[in-house]
């Protein structure tokens, strides 16, 4: 079965080392955003609106909308780079709102704000910010080797290579 | 829709909290849950909101005051509430509470059992061999368990969470939010 999925990609070639490696990156990375986002989007909006308050960036009034779009965007772009659809465009969104998150997290820990829960992975989650700041580090890792190997064995190389 | 339904979904019935943490009127048009740790920061300034809402809107909100301590990350948080529905059995719930709200930095955190639970029963002349005895009954371990439970079924992950007619607001803010819309839902209600 693998082998004719590789095949259908185009794999009649030696499939590299860093190829497979990268699809494991991809279905890490994209599984974690699946994962985080499904979290967030299956709790109530307004827990997710509280832990995005705490960080003292965005306006209360904004909060609540970056609750309801955020876990879907999550959801969206994990879908997408775990199947290998729109692979690098989707493997550099996430790069994008994981530095983003990292920058909040940031500045959560210079200012000490007293950020109890994350909101990474809903509220129910009680990590610390240093350890969500490492996390996050090895999440970003994974979306770029995902970018860079992430698209040979993938949906996008099965539509190309029939093209 | 199966991920909206749930996020909407709360399992649990609004059962009225014991008389000594709730306040205003039964019949009041405006009725307030609040799940709360009397060791989270944040619940002691939404503390000071939910009073004066209370004061600006008195006859109009009623206020159900329920406990969820996030043993997980505050240990000494089950006993605070525990004691502090056995000052309420004394009549001295909202003022026990409030110490310990006031002097969350020194017990929150402590590595044995904190003094400030005597220390507090002392400045509001408690009668202490009834506080401690009732501290360790099932009965006030049950009462504040349920709580809990009541809480995990509506969905509350953090604190403090408030049900305002069935609204849900979490954290201050969002409290203050829907306190801006309780005149209107007043006018709402008299028509």
């Amino acid at each position: 079965m693998v082998i004719f999925y590789l095949k259908s990609c185009g794999m009649n070639k030696k499939i590299a080392t860093m190829d497979i490696i990268g699809l494991l990156a991809r279905l890490l990375a994209g599984g974690v955003f699946i994962y985080a986002g499904f979290l967030k989007a299956a709790a109530p909006a307004e827990e997710f609106a509280y832990a995005i308050e705490t960080y003292s960036v965005i306006p209360a009034g904004l909060s609540m909308f970056a609750a309801l779009a955020v876990p879907w965007i999550e959801v969206y772009l994990g879908v997408f780079l775990a199947a290998g659809v729109f692979t690098r465009y989707a493997a550099l969104s996430i790069c994008a709102m994981i530095l983003a998150f990292e920058g909040l997290l940031l500045q959560a820990i210079v200012r000490k704000l007293p950020v109890t829960s994350c909101g990474c992975f809903g509220a129910s989650m009680n990590n610390s910010l240093g350890y969500e700041f490492s996390q996050n580090l090895l999440l970003l890792a994974l979306a770029a080797i995902a970018w860079k190997y992430g698209g040979r064995i993938s949906i996008d190389s099965m539509v190309e290579s029939h093209d | 829709m199966a991920v909206l339904m749930l996020r909407q979904s709360s399992l649990a019935p609004s059962r009225p909290s014991p008389d000594f943490r709730t306040f205003g009127p039964k019949d009041a048009p405006i009725q307030i849950y609040e799940y709360t740790d009397l060791a989270c920061p944040a619940c002691r300034s939404a503390e000071a909101h939910l009073t004066k809402s209370l004061q600006l809107y008195k006859g109009a909100v009623r206020v159900n005051f329920k406990h969820y301590p996030l043993s997980a990350i505050h240990p000494w948080s089950f006993l605070a509430a525990s004691y502090a529905d056995c000052a309420g059995a004394q009549g001295k719930f909202t003022e026990y509470a409030g110490l310990l709200f006031e002097n969350q930095e020194k017990w929150a955190q402590a590595g044995a059992k904190p003094g400030e639970f005597a220390a507090a029963a002392v400045l509001l002349k408690l009668d202490i061999p009834a506080l401690e005895a009732c501290a360790a009954d099932p009965k006030t371990a049950r009462r504040v368990k349920l709580d809990m439970a009541e809480g995990d079924l509506r969905g509350v992950n953090a604190t403090p969470t408030f049900f305002i007619n069935g609204k849900r607001a979490v954290g201050g803010a969002q409290f203050l939010d829907q306190v801006k819309k309780f005149d209107i839902l007043l006018s709402r209600i008299k028509n």
